[in-house]
Formats: C-alpha cells, structure tokens, sequence
C-alpha cells in the first residue's frame, strides 16, 4: 500500500533539524514504527525530518561513569559494538535478539523510546538500569529519566519540537545482567531483566510487555526478589499474547528464569 | 554500467528526491517522490519484480533485499535512504548462467514449495553466510526467524541454509 505523500528534508546539523520540526514536521530515522503507523493512517505528516545526517545523534563514547548511545544508533550495530560488548554486555546481548534481523538494521535506539512500544525490549532493560536520555529543543537540554519518558503506550513525554539526541547509562563496575523474553510472534509476551552490582549492594529488576509500559523496582539483594510478588506487581494487558491471568503466569516464570541466569554470567 | 532516465517531473506533490542506486553491480539514477519505498522502486519502476511484497509491517520478510550487504525489510525503507548505496535483490544473485550456491542447495533440497517466500529467504541466508563467521543450525533458525514460509517447509530450508554453511566451513573460507 502506497504511504500518504510527504516531504523529506534532511538537515545536517541539529540546529538545522531543531528549525525543521514542527507538530507536522516529525522526526524520522529508521521508519520501523513511523512509516508502518503512516501507512495504517495513524500518522499523516506533511514532512519527515531525517536525523540520520546528524553527527550528534551518531556514535557510542563512554566518560564520567555513563555510556553515550546516539539516538540514531541501529540496534545492530549497538549488539556488536566493541565498547558496548565490554562495558554493558547485558545491553549487546538485549540488542542482538530485537525483533528480527531486518528491523536490527533499520530501527534507532532513539527511535524505539520515542514511539514508547510497550513491547520495547530496550525500554524494559534501560529502565532496570536507571538510563535516562538527553532532550534537545530550541529553547535548551534536558535530561530525563526513561522512566520519566515513557509514561503510556506508545506515549513518550516529548515535545513536538524536541529530539532525542543521546541514550545515557549508568556503567558499574562489575555489574551482572541477564535479559530474558518470551517471545512466540513478533514482540514478547514478557521480558525481564536483572541486575547486580554486588560491590553496592544495588539489585534492580525490570518487567516489560506484559503491561502498558515496562515497570522496574530497586531491590536490597537478589534474596528479596520474589517472582510471586513480583507477578502480583504488574499490570497485564490482556491481548492475543495472553489473558491477564496467563501473563502473571508467564512472568513469574520469566523472574525466575532471569534470576537463574543471572547466576550464570559474569559480566 | 550507469544508467540514467530524466524523468517527468511530478506536476504536484513534495518535491522528488535525487537517488542513485547500484542495483545489482548497475547504477540507477532516478527522481523518487519521497514516499516511495524501495520495493515499488524495485518492481515498478526498474521491473524487478523477483522481490515479493506480503505483510508490509517487517514481520514475514518476503520483500528483503540486502542494502549495503545488510537485509531490511524493503517495504518499509524509504528509496531515497538508497541513496548511494548498493542494492542486491534475488535477481543479482545468478549471472543468468549458473545459480548461486544457496539457489543449487534450495532446489537440492526441495526447500520451495509455492515459492513466494523464497527470494526474501535466500537474501536473507546470503546476508548471514556473507558475515564473518559460518553459521550453525542453532545460528540459521535464529537469524531467519522473521521470514515467514506459509507453506511451512521450514525444515528444508534450514537444512538447504546449513548444507552451504557446511561446504563453507570445509572450504578455503572454513
């Protein structure tokens, strides 16, 4: 089916890009989630702002205890990224199993927060790991957390005239992650994530696609962490995935099984 | 080889995009409305039509085709995001003379049956053997897990994927 006509403008400078958009001139990078709702006439922009020629959204640094993701960053690039693979492995093996190989070469980190999936694996495991994203508008920065950003299903708290220009994560030395799903159609039915860093005694665990947006909590140690509760603690969106009943099922299970392989990775 | 067609100018809409594409090894220059996705460039403009289009949401990988040696989705990536890249479709894989060793495997191991699916199939396993390391079977179910075959011969097209991955790790690239 042919997309509703549109322009294209293709800034080069962020400052260009910031002038572009408007609530009609919307940002665009991989067109995994945009041109799909475009073409189901959820969207009908009168142009796409391409972020794609914007150094600042590009590249992966770490400095001052963060890792820097650029929001235009392409999942298959982050899930073998030499810096990603040896300070958040957890974050690599996330990426490497997002979607199908396709989407892992079109889709943006950035993209997939600002479209506020509730089935986003990314989402799910930031959120555990406290990251938060830089907010650019013509009128400054921000910085908010993703828990902050994602506030509803496909609903992210940004303004029209905002870009999501970095990914930013706590790095821990010596921190352990596991990240396990669920998955038997395109998306999970659930995803959990776990995380230790033993050295600061902080524990966090993550629970994504069962709801309408993923939830994390901050535990005292592994110990604490109950499945059954934790099932209790979530707020099932009943679909063709599953009935409310079968996702709390299927997330116990998906906690113990995070918290079993927790206990066999290192890194 | 560089091909180019000046075309009519669109006499209402946004204005077109300057593309050139190399499309399989021949270069395509064309002005694209902005809306159009690479597989109608692909079948209707340039008359390729080896590449399928089914789902047009990314899920049963019909339409791929590799952009830069990498697999997309071709219905949902904009032609003009083509641009200077180097496109190869399932036309680009023989020379018209001797198929390409994952096509003699597909026929080897009756890996079609209705056939729709088996471009985006084929793109899909070049991508994956053309990487540097040769794939095990755990590795090629992985990797075609977003193509869809409706006519569910899976089996063989994992055992026609894993035959070629096997002459690989035996030959001079193994």
């Amino acid at each position: 089916m042919t997309l509703p006509p549109f322009a294209l403008v293709r800034p080069t400078t962020l400052d260009e890009a910031l002038r572009e958009l408007t609530e009609d001139s919307v940002p665009y990078c991989g067109g995994t989630e945009l041109l799909l709702a475009m073409r189901a006439g959820l969207h009908r922009p009168d142009a796409l702002v391409d972020l794609k020629r914007i150094p600042e959204l590009t590249g992966v640094r770490a400095g001052d205890g963060m890792l820097v993701i650029g929001a235009a960053e392409r999942h298959a690039d982050l899930a073998t990224h030499p810096l990603i693979l040896e300070r958040l492995p957890v974050f690599a093996r996330m990426e490497k199993h997002i979607g199908n190989a396709r989407v892992r070469n079109q889709g943006s980190i950035g993209g997939n927060l600002c479209f506020a999936e509730p089935k986003s694996d990314v989402a799910t495991l930031l959120m555990a790991l406290e990251a938060s994203v830089t907010l650019v508008s013509p009128g400054g920065r921000r910085t908010v957390t993703v828990e902050e950003l994602i506030v509803g299903p496909y609903y992210a708290e940004k303004e029209p005239d905002e870009i999501l220009v970095d990914v930013r994560i706590p790095l821990r030395d010596g921190l352990r992650g596991a990240y396990v799903k669920f998955q038997t159609m395109e998306r999970p039915t659930v995803g959990v994530a776990v995380l230790a860093d033993d050295a600061a005694g902080w524990y966090r665990l993550g629970v994504g696609a069962v709801g309408e947006v993923p939830l994390a909590w901050s535990f005292g140690s592994l110990a604490e962490i109950d499945p059954d509760d934790i099932a209790s603690r979530v707020d099932p969106t009943p679909d063709l995935a599953g009935s409310e009943e079968y996702k709390r099922h299927v997330t116990a299970v998906y906690v113990r099984r995070a918290l079993a392989k927790l206990e066999q990775v290192s890194s | 080889m560089t091909e180019s067609v000046s075309e009519s100018v669109a006499t209402s809409g946004p204005p077109r995009v300057p593309v050139t594409v190399g499309v399989n090894g021949v270069s395509v220059s064309r002005q694209v409305e902005p809306r159009s996705v690479l597989v109608d460039f692909l079948r209707e403009d340039l008359g390729l039509t080896g590449t399928k289009v089914s789902c047009e949401l990314q899920v049963c990988g019909v339409c791929t085709v590799l952009v830069d040696g990498r697999p997309v989705s071709a219905c949902t990536f904009l032609t003009a995001d083509a641009d200077g890249a180097d496109v190869t479709t399932v036309e680009g894989l023989s020379d018209g003379q001797t198929l390409h060793p994952l096509q003699e495997s597909f026929v080897d191991h009756f890996a079609l049956q209705c056939g729709f699916c088996t471009p985006g199939f084929l793109m899909m396993s070049k991508a994956l053997l053309d990487g540097d390391e040769v794939p095990d079977r755990e590795a090629i179910v992985e990797h075609l897990e977003g193509n869809i075959c409706r006519c569910t011969g899976y089996e063989p097209i994992v055992e026609a994927v894993e035959h070629v991955a096997e002459k690989l790790r035996g030959g001079p690239h193994g």
